[in-house]
């Protein structure tokens, strides 16, 4: 049993680890990155190098570092999904506390709305809005956003449905309390305590449908550097057909460093604030 | 007056409340293409093309319309199965629906290939790791199960891709069929049951090595799902009154394990069948873009570079519809399975 409870600890602190090493990659690229990315002097080798000293993990096939491209793009990814995830819970989340709180017939119609986009696949409407919004970093971000919206509500409703027949709750409401004053300043930081586990798990997604969508051409436009776009390229290059695999390995390594330590933080505060797991475990 | 709480109840009442969530769906679908930024024809030509073929084009479409008159249309669109004619250099001219069928058995053929490798590696790995609570199977069991389900599929394909199709050369590296030999006439478009419905033995081998890399792929990101349920249910039902009965008659292990606590743990699984399936969805259009794998996924991203408007909303609203069905689908086999469920 207390082995459990160190396994999911130790996770989260790995995951908070990668999570905070790929905050300071982004904000340290300039100085990290050996050769710049963007621009005529971009092109420093020939292209297609295989990972070399000079090259750590070659170059691509505009003749560009692959090593400096991949630093960079951790900076287009963490912008993406902060834009994305963070609208999503702005309007999420508002919207779950009034449903809940109220409910009724808005409550029921909201639900259902909410539902049916929940069921369809996030990454064909994501893309359904980056068709109609273009590519660029803030527009991706307002594409991942609008299928996070459902998944913020939902918990902040479930969770506010709940709290909603607290004692404490009826109290203010027997005082006299305005609805808007139980919701915000009784419930809300009740329910907001349970969204970092979903915001890390939403946001470790979010990273996979933005690299998704560069990845169908939908995304990142070059040359601005982005995981999901460097893949694409490399598909459409063909590359792994040429034995080119080093083009393709690493910006989806960094992707996968990524999501899993964000799922790592997840899952581990997960386990860690979940009070039915915890009644399991006991 | 089918009896309350019968299965044949409960499955008219999720048909009858499948058809607001179908329309809530084809809405969203028309609000994202109609309405944010303006119209499509802006969105797909830019500033790029002269007034006159923008004007021309927008008539074409009807998006000269008030908005409810194309809403109308739309759905009577929708209903009638009649999604125009494609506008795209590959297809101009064929019908929207037409198309969209011939290319419909292709992503059949990869989800239920796909679908086969998720069950059969995640239910074992979920089993496995269950069983061993809190021995080292299970911790690997648990990280494989969080880490398969965040690899990008484009970047687990194309690394199997490198390995098996390049380097090893077992099998092709993309694409449905060999050139050199003829593909199976058509039946019902799924070459692995074509080839046998006509006996040609060669032509199944064929299909099925196409098909492996790209199964392996979408099948083993599933996976990860099936894992998780699998463990987390097989815990909860190793503790339940029934498997502690059987215990206490004496029943082996192996026996409680498959026949009591595996069998209750499934039900969930069939629960988040539905959720796993949306996921299939998206993730085959992934696949197929890795693969080359000419079903409606590669179809709408193709039909996104060459903007095939028409093309790209028909495609969209038939994964719409395979979505509906699917979910009620799902709901029907869990009212089948678990009586608690119905209405």
């Amino acid at each position: 049993m207390e082995n459990r409870r160190t396994l999911a600890g130790v996770l989260s602190w790995i995951g908070l680890g990668i999570v905070v090493a790929f905050i300071v990659i982004a904000v340290l690229a300039p100085i990290l990155a050996p050769y710049p990315v963007e621009g005529p002097s971009a092109i420093v080798a020939p292209k297609l190098q295989p990972p070399s000293l000079t090259h750590l993990m070659g170059t691509d096939e505009s003749g560009q570092d692959v090593f400096s491209r991949v630093l960079w793009g951790a900076q287009t990814s963490l912008e993406v999904m902060a834009i994305g995830v963070v609208l999503a819970l702005a309007i999420g989340f508002p919207v779950g506390l009034y449903s809940g709180y109220s409910g009724g017939a808005v409550d029921r119609i909201i639900l259902l709305v909410m539902d049916s986009i929940y069921a369809f696949p996030g990454l064909l409407l994501a893309l359904l809005v980056a068709v109609m919004l273009g590519k660029g970093v803030f527009n991706i971000g307002i594409a991942i956003t609008v299928i996070y919206i459902p998944l913020y509500y939902r918990v902040t409703r479930n969770q506010t449905l709940s709290i909603r027949e607290e004692t404490y709750v009826e109290a203010a409401r027997g005082l006299g309390a305005r609805p808007w004053t139980i919701m915000w300043s009784y419930i809300a930081y009740n329910v907001l305590v349970t969204i970092p586990v979903i915001f890390a798990l939403s946001a470790a997604d979010a990273i996979l449908t933005a690299a998704g969508l560069s990845f169908l051409g939908l995304g990142i436009q070059w040359p601005t550097p982005d995981w999901g776009l460097d893949l694409s390229i490399a598909n459409t290059f063909g590359d792994i057909g040429n034995g080119v695999w080093w083009t393709s390995f690493f910006p989806g390594l960094m992707i996968i460093l990524l999501t899993v330590g964000l799922s790592f933080l997840g899952e581990g505060l997960n386990d860690l604030v979940n009070p039915l797991l915890k009644k399991e475990r006991a | 007056m089918p009896r309350r709480g019968s299965l044949v109840a409960y499955g008219v009442t999720r048909l009858v409340m499948a058809f607001p969530m179908l329309l809530i769906l084809l809405t969203v679908v028309f609000v994202v293409l109609r309405i944010i930024p303006g119209d499509p024809i802006y969105a797909l030509y830019g500033g790029r093309a002269k007034p006159s073929v923008v004007m021309a084009q927008r008539h074409k479409l009807g998006l000269d319309q008030p908005l409810y008159l194309q809403f109308a249309n739309y759905i009577a669109q929708v209903f009638t199965g009649n999604f125009g004619t494609s506008l795209g250099p590959i297809f101009g001219g064929q019908n929207v629906m037409d198309v969209i069928m011939q290319r419909l058995p292709a992503t059949v053929e990869l989800a239920v290939g796909s679908m086969l490798v998720a069950t059969i590696i995640g239910i074992s790995v979920g089993i496995l790791s269950g069983i061993n609570r809190d021995r080292i199977v299970d911790v690997v069991g648990r990280l494989y199960g969080t880490i398969i389900f965040v690899i990008p599929i484009f970047w687990l394909g194309l690394m199997l891709q490198f390995v098996f199709a390049v380097d090893l050369k077992w099998f092709p590296v993309n694409s449905r069929f060999d050139v050199s030999i003829p593909p199976p006439a058509t039946i019902t478009g799924l070459y692995t049951i074509d080839s046998l419905l006509k006996g040609r033995l060669d032509a199944f081998a064929v299909a099925v090595r196409h098909l492996f890399l790209p199964c392996l792929t979408l099948g083993l990101v599933l996976s990860g799902f099936f894992t998780k349920t699998v463990r987390a249910n097989l815990l909860r039902t190793a503790g339940a009154d029934y498997v502690e009965a059987a215990r206490a008659r004496g029943i082996r292990r192996r026996a409680i394990v498959m026949r009591y606590a595996f069998k209750n743990a499934l039900i969930p699984v069939i629960t988040v069948l539905g959720l796993e399936f949306a996921i299939l969805f998206a993730g085959a259009v992934l696949t197929e873009t890795t693969f080359n794998w000419n079903g409606m996924g590669l179809l709408l991203v193709n039909s996104i570079e060459v903007q095939d408007y028409p093309l790209i909303q028909g495609t969209i609203i038939v994964y719409s519809f395979i979505i509906v069905i699917i979910s009620l689908m799902v709901d029907f086999l869990n009212g089948l399975i678990d009586p608690r469920v119905r209405y």
